[in-house]
């Protein structure tokens, strides 16, 4: 048991009816203590059935335990509680893009996007949606359906959109000595690859390990009077990494062997720069 | 101003054209070494900022399997920031918008072998 866990459990065992059930809870559910978290959650609720925190996390639970109709209930009762909460629109997003009602599902992270525009994962669902939704055309894809074949429209949708972010940048790199990769907030890829000399794609570790770097980039800069910032370099021995912003949270990475002359990495990371924006942008 | 090991690295580098500073700093933890910066400097904050930059560099590039980094740059509307690290240690340059960059990454990837 972490001392989180045990600190909270102590609060809530001297105080019964405090409100720390919510944050027991959600330690208990983010440590995949799903059973424990239900039970925490459920017991809080019979305490605070009005309390609309307390039913996002219940809805966040039912969400990790696959249960996504009862997760979509709870959310729903959020909402009734408290219409503007963040958390129950992206929630309720979710859902129904889980079951392909992609036209609601824009709806709700449109809403939540625009009360909490920093938040990555919000963005990145909402980017998906929109681009499913162009590769069905506007149609409903419900998760249910089928072609006939065993793939259900969702399913090819999100197969095209993959493929598509996948292949986002290959153009512009052709069969050179070089890679791209567009990442999200959190360090997350959003689009690109990053395939290593043996084949290896490492594209999510090599975005981990960049997560932040926007902000240290900017803060920099700032600090010193020196404006917005437009790119970092860095070389090494074998290779040249080159990454700019992209719109307001994303980051965009181009590497090349060192034998590509450093102007051209740079002239390569403009070309993906608009190329990220434009894709980002078609659907914001 | 008092000689150091660094004095040399750091006058060789601040005679460039639109220098505003040099700084060797630790890449662990972004405490300053020694440093020559112009008045206005934030010196202390420049150090670990910088740090923080060339550490996520480093990562990357292992994350990558891209072997030990080298020169690192961000450029910015006014000025640049530069730098190059062996072992712990970074020399960190900060230049005008006109400093000649590529002679910077010369006389710092140069300079980088006194970093012991």
């Amino acid at each position: 048991m972490s001392d989180d866990i045990r600190r909270l459990s102590d609060e809530l065992a001297r105080d019964p009816s405090s409100l720390v059930f919510i944050q027991l809870g959600e330690e208990l559910r983010r440590t995949g203590q799903l059973d424990l978290a239900l039970r925490v959650a459920l017991r809080g609720l019979e305490r605070h059935p009005h309390d609309a925190d307390a039913h996002d996390l219940l809805a966040r639970i039912h969400v990790d335990r696959n249960e996504l109709t009862a997760a979509f209930d709870e959310w729903d009762t959020v909402l009734k509680l408290a219409p503007g909460h963040v958390g129950a629109r992206k929630g309720v997003g979710y859902v129904l893009f889980k079951q392909g009602r992609l036209t609601e599902a824009e709806r709700y992270l449109t809403q939540a996007s625009a009360q909490n525009g920093a938040d990555p994962s919000i963005a990145t669902a909402l980017h998906m949606v929109r681009r499913m939704l162009h590769f069905t055309d506007g149609a409903e894809a419900q998760a249910a359906s089928s072609d006939g074949n065993g793939a259900t429209p969702l399913a090819e949708a999100g197969r095209r959109v993959e493929e598509e972010a996948r292949r986002l940048f290959a153009e512009i790199l052709g069969e050179g000595e070089q890679t791209a990769l567009l990442l999200d907030a959190s360090g997350l890829v959003t689009a690109g690859l990053y395939v290593t000399e043996d084949g290896r794609d490492v594209g999510q570790e090599v975005g981990a390990s960049l997560a932040g770097i926007r902000e240290d980039a900017a803060r920099a800069a700032e600090h010193l009077g020196l404006g917005a910032w437009s790119s970092v370099t860095f070389e090494t021995d074998v290779a040249t990494v080159a990454m700019a912003p992209v719109l307001d949270d994303s980051l965009v990475l181009v590497a090349a062997a060192r034998s590509v002359p450093l102007g051209l990495v740079r002239r390569v990371l403009q070309q993906c720069g608009r190329r990220a924006s434009a894709w980002l942008g078609a659907t914001s | 101003m008092s000689t150091t090991q660094f004095t040399g690295l750091i006058s060789a580098l601040t005679r460039q054209r639109g220098v505003l500073g040099c700084l060797v700093v630790s890449e662990r933890d972004g405490i300053i070494v020694d440093a020559d910066v112009q008045a206005g400097v934030d010196a202390a904050a420049v150090a670990a900022l910088a740090a923080a930059l060339y550490r996520r560099a480093r990562l990357c590039s292992e994350a990558a399997g891209l072997s030990r980094v080298g020169f690192l740059q961000l450029e910015s509307e006014r000025g640049h920031i530069c730098a190059a690290g062996r072992d712990d240690l970074v020399a960190v340059v900060i230049a005008e918008t006109g400093a000649p960059v590529a002679q910077l990454r010369t006389v710092i990837l140069q300079s980088v072998d006194s970093l012991v």
